[in-house]
């Protein structure tokens, strides 16, 4: 077992000199934020010729399978969790698909290890954190190699856009913005593109020593990509509006074709709306074209399911169900996302239409200064809650919800409390029985509470 | 127990109708006793239409134990050679494995008479056998079969025993892994979600 500790050498276990400089460049650039954390790739050698065998097989294999017909790849995925996966091993046994059980976030949220192949080696387990939107808190079992593999989804999205990623050595490859109270930030190289920086900064003014920094870093770096959200996109917008990415990633929250538009017409460049995972990594990206988000991993299967869990006829809409994906330390089998769409077939290729992510919220404090939902993630993210959602009532008094060790919830209440401001009426409210949906987490009935 | 095997009477009323040339006491690598089993093993893997290689660490040498799980082997040739289980399709190497480790860990409770004539132990040693072939009795759940099993067998309660106390170490292990800090600091993503 590795030191506890990490090393730059975990961290950058190929870091050559065109690596170490960029790294300097990002940490000790004049403009340069607070970074409040530590990252890296985690890649050594055998790992990056793994990550570039992958991203060859993801750019040339088709996605998709006949429609009301199965992939290929299917059964022997379905024999490999059954095997090796503690949690899908006490399934009864079914040859039939649909009658293999489905499960959710919150069996996730109940316990991750289940869900971890036997043969994974424990030795380089690395994790993401999420509260997400369901109230579930999580933690999701990855490998570097799992993470860097993500680039080659976005590749793939990008090559329908006709974006061609070239960022090597001495560039910036790609930045990724937050705009929270509180954010995980840090700098680090990608060895798939010849050491090009990556760095992921908050647009917040508290993490930089001069809000005027935030442009200038930016225009220092001019990243080939920026990924960001629709809530740091919109402080994008305002800050730096003279940027020339080649693309906008979108992840986390549902982007409004307005707000797309506008980003793409301001930065010059197209706008991709990603609809992303933890749980899986990139699952489709939107195609204004087709009108639809279509699929971004060659083994992905996704089911649209009925409220009993039964598959409703294509064309119909219903909750997003995946089978499969590349993180080979959380094998997905019938996991139901709590994501919404209908299933379309547009020459042969399955395409997910008017798809319902996770929408933003933001709830207004009594001083007037507004919060995001992001923001009270954060405040409730040290304790161990088993769920928790936020309402905010049209006559401003807030409704929260949360179920969690009694002395979780004290701590949770005052946490929540002193975020809200000390004029702030929070009523403790019990979860409604029909509460599994993800957009119930947190909601606001005051007018203009969406971005 | 994923797959219906043949009923459980059918097999039961086989292995109480062993002809007694299969208790006959089994040949040792010293030249003593009658019956070979490796022999009778490969005609019986025939039948199953497997044509086997090595068999010969089931012939027993000179001692107790190892002539007791020959013994044991032997009963167990005769039930396998059942037509419905060779209808079956069973693979060689659950075969195999199951001549050998199976028929070793039922000696180390009983012996192949005993396995024969007492009521209780003939389901044991036909649930056991069929479990290790991923089999159950028709007619009964995967949750049935399991659960009359684990009540008859206490080579099955000790097997789920370990099993759950292994199932365990491994899934505290996962929980410290994903808790260290090194996992917690996670890995570069192109996009966070």
């Amino acid at each position: 077992m590795k030191p506890i500790e990490s090393t730059d050498d975990d961290r950058y276990p190929l870091l050559g000199e065109a690596g170490r400089r960029m790294l300097d460049f990002l940490r000790e650039h004049l403009n340069a934020p607070i970074f409040r954390n530590q990252s890296g790739n985690r890649l050594d050698a055998s790992d990056l010729a793994y990550v570039r065998r992958e991203e060859a097989a993801v750019l040339t294999a088709d996605t998709g399978w006949p429609c009301n017909g199965y992939p290929e790849w299917l059964d022997d995925f379905v024999a490999h969790c059954q095997k090796d996966v503690p949690y899908y091993r006490n399934h009864p046994f079914s040859t039939r698909f649909e009658a293999l059980p489905t499960f959710s976030r919150a069996d996730l949220s109940r316990d991750i290890a289940a869900f971890v192949p036997d043969p994974v080696s424990l030795e380089r387990l690395i994790n993401f954190q999420t509260t997400g939107t369901t109230g579930h808190p999580l933690v999701i079992a990855s490998h570097p190699r799992v993470a860097a593999g993500y680039l080659a989804y976005h590749k793939r999205a990008l090559r329908r856009f006709g974006v061609t990623l070239t960022a090597g050595r001495g560039d910036v490859g790609v930045v990724l913005i937050g705009f929270q109270q509180n954010c995980f930030t840090y700098i680090s190289v990608t060895p798939s593109m010849d050491e090009a920086g990556l760095a992921k900064i908050n647009l917040h003014p508290a993490d930089w020593h001069d809000p005027a920094d935030r442009a200038r870093y930016l225009a220092a770096l001019a990243p080939e990509v920026i990924a960001g959200d629709p809530l740091s996109f919109t402080e994008l917008l305002a800050i730096a509006p003279e940027l020339r990415p080649k693309a906008l990633l979108s992840t986390s929250m549902t982007l409004l074709p307005g707000l797309r538009d506008t980003l793409s017409a301001t930065f010059a460049c197209p706008v991709l709306d990603l609809y992303s995972l933890n749980e899986a990594g990139p699952v489709a990206v939107f195609d204004p074209i087709l009108d639809g988000h279509v699929l971004l991993q060659p083994k992905m299967f996704v089911e649209i399911l009925d409220p009993a869990g039964n598959p409703v006829p294509t064309g119909e809409r219903g909750e997003i169900t995946l089978t499969g994906g590349f993180n080979f330390c959380l094998p997905l089998l019938r996991y139901r996302t709590g994501d919404f769409a209908s299933l379309d077939f547009v020459r042969g290729e399955p395409l997910l239409r008017s798809l319902e992510g996770r929408a933003c919220v933001r709830f207004r404090r009594p001083d007037g200064v507004w919060l995001n939902n992001i923001d009270v993630t954060h405040s409730l993210r040290p304790f161990p809650l088993a769920r928790f959602s936020l309402h905010q009532r049209a006559d401003s008094v807030f409704e929260f919800s949360v179920e969690g060790p009694a002395h979780a919830l004290h701590d949770a209440n005052n946490a929540l409390a002193r975020l809200l401001g000390p004029q702030a009426q929070i009523e403790p409210t019990p979860f409604p029985s029909n509460s599994s949906a993800k957009n119930l987490q947190y909601s606001s009935a005051l007018p203009g509470p969406d971005s | 127990m994923n797959h219906e095997g043949p009923s459980l009477e059918r097999l039961l009323r086989r292995l109480a109708e062993t002809p007694d040339d299969f208790l006959t006491e089994p040949h040792t690598t010293s030249g003593k006793g009658i019956i070979h089993v490796a022999a009778v093993a490969r005609d019986m893997l025939a039948l199953h239409g497997i044509a086997a290689a090595d068999l010969s660490t089931l012939d027993p040498d000179d001692s107790s134990s190892a002539r007791r799980r020959a013994g044991v082997s032997l009963l167990l040739c005769w039930l396998l050679a059942d037509s419905q289980l060779i209808a079956g399709k069973i693979q060689a190497p659950a075969l195999v494995q199951l001549l050998i480790q199976g028929a070793s860990e039922l000696a180390s409770q009983n012996g192949a008479a005993r396995y024969r004539e007492d009521f209780e132990r003939r389901e044991e040693l036909v649930r056991f056998a069929l479990a290790r072939l991923d089999l159950r009795p028709s007619g009964e759940s995967v949750a049935q079969a399991q659960d009359r099993l684990t009540a008859l067998s206490s080579l099955e309660r000790n097997r789920v025993l370990a099993a759950s106390r292994e199932a365990e170490a491994r899934s505290r292990a996962i929980r410290e892994a994903l808790a260290r800090k090194a996992a917690q600091e996670s890995a570069d993503k192109y996009t966070r979600e």
